[in-house]
């Protein structure tokens, strides 16, 4: 009996450190995020009092109304921005899950000469750092004249997404058994149609996945955007945050009311596919 | 020495409970079959006895020492999968020394104990193959192998043989059971397959619902059934249950003939007792197909609705009481569907149960 | 019609290889050319001037290319190495977890959703000498008097900005790893418990085995983007002060726009280009070994 007590008094103490352990690993994760979202209640003098203010006097929405007011606060458009984000986003999003799905489509069912090779070479186009590609991109789009615009943004973030919307859809698609397309199209469908009843349909959560994932790549990227756009008829959020800023000081209170702002659109909808976005990144990745 | 006590086991699961309450001693070399339905508690009662699910209430003993709080590994026993369970990324050579080189016994002993269970196992050929290049029944012996290699003091079974192919199946059936007699030790076997069961153990326990219904010797549990389900669930086909009543020295099956009380059970019913007869096809027969029997034996008249021949014999499907009940012709002879034989049933053989309680009324 | 029908996977892929061609092949052949001229923004006319390897040479001669260089190899190797380890610690946490497991991996994703120029300002404000959150707190908490210097000091600067690296990617090692812990199956590790393992060798022996491929896939994933750190350099120092947190990349930014030497930036992007690639190819690469070590492959 002696033994099994010993036992159970370790499980217990393990329990024990188990449970704070986490709880510490959790508020570590939260503290920096909710303290954004608390400071964009509080007015900026509060928020940078010195002694600190740990509890909060008065919190109020003035940040909010700054922001949507009709001048701005500090004359920053924020919903300008926020169109701009959303226009771009949307579009640049729309159109590489068209390119990803027949991309992805091609990797999963097709069996052809330098299939790895090509594939890493798409995956090889993602890892060259956004400043190095915003240099030579800056003088092609200034040449063009898409530098500043709507579509030279959404161009680029489209080729931002492909590969890895390919890497998730086609993932995806191999999940699909191949019998069922092939099972349709004994029964009479063309192979495109084979396609839209059959395997899409199967495969459609995974497919809203890749393309949630590549809107939040598009709504937070900031190391192209801040080259590529210049005027309040381009700029994206997260490149609108610096309008917050000034030589010398920042203007906190506005700018975590913008983050806010930026924040709930990628919660709502990272929340909805987490499930299919675990999914997909891993299985494409295992089953080689 | 090492013998396996349960008493009063319970398993919850949240507020469901699926274990509840076993009693059960196994003796030391003994080899145990648990066999039930799925789903009725065999495999939680075998994990709780191998520490891999806690025990909720009651105390489980291996040997002399409590275990209910001890780890697996401080339970010195070993354990086959249904799925085998083996390390994919080791070789079988690997596999089977795991255990030794975990518990830090030296390379030569460990090489000696592997080489040994190989023999044992005919697995010399595929020492270095890894488990994905393996037939199943290969990844059977192994898995096997796994469990002899630490010589521990009880070895438990769940399913082993339930994803081999049949011939396979009766193929390492005779396996294990020579294995039980090489290397002694307690055996504890799940399976849901009342064969296996029958032919490996030298006890079987017969759960339901996760209690216990009837533990006994394969003859016992077959000659002397202890309730309906154990009837049923044992012998193979099952056995026939056809309700009557009891009126004087005769049994009235509910709507169909009268039969004289098997003399055996004529002190334990009651006049007007609601019973079941229980009747195994090898105690029904055409007259003519039977051995003479001696002592009780009833005759009626039944329509064969369907026969089938498996060569020494033929079973019969009939109807009697408004039910379907099976029958054996021994030496057969082509028998038409709707034909009528007049049958002869064994009494002193045959089994009665209440009908309320469904026990046996022995 | 007849003559010649490109294969179907062909047709599929061309939309992709189009867009990837002219978004980031042509301007990449463009950089390469201009690496070999002393283009300026400011003068168009350079990018006609050939100087051969000029450029090159002197990114190679130049200690600021050389110091940022060697700390944007610390930075990511530190970093990547973090984070995995501290992410494959949170998942085992989590995996544990079985009531309210849910909640737990759905706010393990947090940061996930921050854009990293948010993380940057977010984390700029933490570690402020002077208002800043940890210096309030080590002041409140009586630990220090003194303001630290945390964005102004170059070692602690560079442990303001890994710490804000590691919370903004540390999950996505985590939620992988995750899937990948669910992914093991329960029988092998049931079996090892059985065959004497503690729980440590257990998850030694059997399970880093099975998440080790999970893990190369977080790798491969964290460094197609690991210039995302840029964004977070950036916002916190932007490479300062007097260049004590300078990357590769902030290097890069600041010659290009601010100094306008394009060509000369575009030499040095090359080689930071080779360098994504390399951590790239290295991760995939030993992706590839794990899996065919489970015989996942194929
Ligand atoms: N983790 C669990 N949570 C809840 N119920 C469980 C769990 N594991 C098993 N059960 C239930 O316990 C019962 C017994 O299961 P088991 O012992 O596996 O049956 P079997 O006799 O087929 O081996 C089943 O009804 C099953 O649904
Ligand atoms: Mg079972």
């Amino acid at each position: 009996m002696n033994e099994n007590l010993q036992h159970r008094i370790r499980a217990r103490l393990l329990k024990v450190l188990h449970f704070v352990t986490l709880f510490i690993a959790m508020a570590i994760i939260c503290v920096p995020g909710l303290w954004v979202v608390l400071n964009s209640f509080r007015p900026t003098v509060e928020i940078m009092a010195k002694p600190p203010v740990w509890i909060p006097n008065e919190l109020n929405l003035d940040n909010y109304r700054a922001m949507f007011g009709a001048a701005g606060e500090g004359g920053v458009p924020v919903l300008q921005y926020f169109t701009n984000s959303l226009i771009i986003s949307v579009t640049s999003t729309a159109i590489a899950i068209l390119i990803g799905m027949a991309g992805g489509y091609a990797f999963a069912r097709y069996r052809f000469k330098g299939k790895s090779g090509i594939f890493i070479g798409l995956m090889l186009t993602r890892a060259v750092p956004g400043v190095s590609l915003s240099l030579p991109l800056f003088i092609v789009m200034a040449k063009t004249g898409l530098i500043d615009t709507h579509l030279g943004l959404i161009l680029v973030y489209v080729a931002l997404n492909v590969p890895f919307t390919i890497w998730l859809i086609d993932g995806f698609f191999r999940q699909v058994p191949i019998d069922l397309a092939e099972a349709a199209e004994i029964d009479g469908c063309t192979r495109w149609q084979a396609f839209w009843r059959v395997e899409f349909p199967v495969a459609r959560a995974g497919v809203a996945s890749a393309g949630i994932f590549a809107f939040l790549t598009s709504w937070n990227e900031y190391a192209l955007a801040s080259q590529l756009t210049r005027s309040t008829f381009s700029k994206t959020m997260p490149v609108g945050l610096r309008d917050f800023t000034s030589e010398f000081t920042i203007n906190w209170g506005g700018m975590t009311a913008l983050a806010v702002l930026m924040i709930i659109p990628a919660l709502i909808l990272t929340f909805l596919v987490q499930k299919h976005l675990i999914a997909g990144l891993t299985f494409g990745g295992v089953k080689g | 020495m090492a013998q396996v006590h349960l008493r009063n086991v319970v398993k919850k699961y949240g507020a469901v409970q699926v274990v509840h309450g076993i009693d059960l001693e196994i003796q030391d070399n003994e080899f145990v079959v648990l066999v039930g339905p799925s789903g009725c508690g065999k495999s939680t009662t075998l994990r709780m006895i191998a520490g891999l699910e806690a025990i909720s209430e009651g105390e489980v003993s291996i040997g002399d020492r409590v275990v209910n709080d001890l780890p697996p590994r401080h339970r010195n026993i070993s354990m086959v999968f249904q799925n085998y369970a083996l390390y994919p990324h080791m070789t079988v050579r690997e596999n089977l020394g795991f255990s030794l080189k975990i518990a830090k016994r030296p390379q030569a002993e460990i090489d000696k104990a592997v080489d040994e269970a190989a023999q044992i196992l005919s697995l010399a050929d595929y020492m270095d193959r890894k488990p994905g290049a393996l037939s199943g029944g290969q990844r059977q012996r192994v898995a096997m192998g796994r469990a002899i290699v630490r010589h521990p003091e009880v070895f438990l079974f769940d399913e082993p043989l339930s994803n081999l192919d049949a011939k396979l199946r009766t193929q390492m059936r005779t396996e294990i059971k020579k294995l039980h007699q090489k290397v002694k030790s307690t055996i504890v076997y799940v399976t849901h397959d009342q064969v296996e069961a029958m032919t490996l153990a030298d006890r079987i326990v017969i759960m339901r619902d996760g209690h216990i219904e009837q533990v006994g010797t394969p003859l016992d549990v077959f000659e002397t059934p202890a309730n309906t389900f154990v009837a049923t669930f044992i012998g193979s086909p099952p056995m026939n249950l056809l309700p009557g009543t009891v009126s004087g020295d005769r049994l009235a099956l509910t709507d169909g003939p009268v039969v004289p009380l098997p003399p055996q059970f004529a002190g334990n019913v009651a006049e007007g007792q609601e019973i079941i007869l229980g009747l195994r096809a090898d105690n029904l027969m055409p007259v003519g197909h039977t051995m003479p029997m001696e002592g009780a034996y009833a005759e009626f008249d039944m329509t064969v609705n369907l026969s089938e021949p498996l060569g020494t014999e033929t079973l019969l499907f009939g109807s009697l009481a408004g039910r379907e009940v099976q029958a054996k012709m021994l030496s057969p002879r082509p028998v038409k569907d709707g034909e009528r034989l007049r049958f002869q049933l064994d009494l002193t053989r045959c089994h009665l149960f209440d009908a309320k309680t469904q026990q046996s009324l022995r | 019609m007849s003559r010649f029908r490109p294969p179907a996977w062909f047709v599929l892929l061309l939309p992709a290889i189009i867009i990837l061609a002219a978004v980031v092949l042509v301007p990449l052949i463009l950089s390469f050319y201009s690496s070999f001229t002393p283009y300026k923004l400011t003068r168009p006319e350079t990018l006609y001037k050939w100087i051969g390897t000029f450029n090159y040479e002197k990114a190679m001669k130049s200690a600021h290319f050389w110091a940022a260089f060697g700390r944007t190899v610390l930075l990511l190797t530190i970093a990547l190495n973090l984070e995995m380890l501290m992410g494959l610690g949170l998942a085992l946490l989590v995996n544990k977890v079985t009531y309210g497991q849910r909640a737990l991996r759905t706010i393990m994703m947090f940061p996930m959703m921050f854009s990293p120029v948010l993380v940057g300002f977010q984390f700029k404000f933490i570690f402020n000498d002077n208002v800043g959150l940890v210096n309030n707190a080590l002041q409140s908490l009586g630990l220090t008097d003194r303001a630290i210097p945390w964005l102004v000091d170059g070692q602690l600067a560079f442990i303001a900005i890994l710490t804000a690296e590691m919370w903004s990617a540390t999950s996505v090692f985590a939620i992988l790893i995750l899937a990948g812990l669910f992914a093991v199956p329960r029988d092998p590790i049931e079996a090892a418990k059985v065959d004497g393992c503690t729980p440590w060798q257990s998850f030694r022996h059997i399970t880093l085995p099975y998440v080790m491929p999970f893990i190369y896939i977080a790798l491969a994933i964290r460094s197609l983007d690991v210039a995302r750190a840029y964004d977070i350099v950036q916002i916190m120092t932007n490479g300062g002060p007097a260049r004590r947190t300078e990357l590769l990349w902030t290097l890069i930014g600041r010659t290009g726009y601010v100094d306008a030497k394009m060509g000369y930036a575009n030499a040095m992007g090359y080689i930071s280009i080779f360098l994504a690639i390399i951590f790239t190819v290295y991760f995939f690469r030993k992706l590839n070994a794990a899996r065919s070590e489970l015989g996942m492959a194929g």
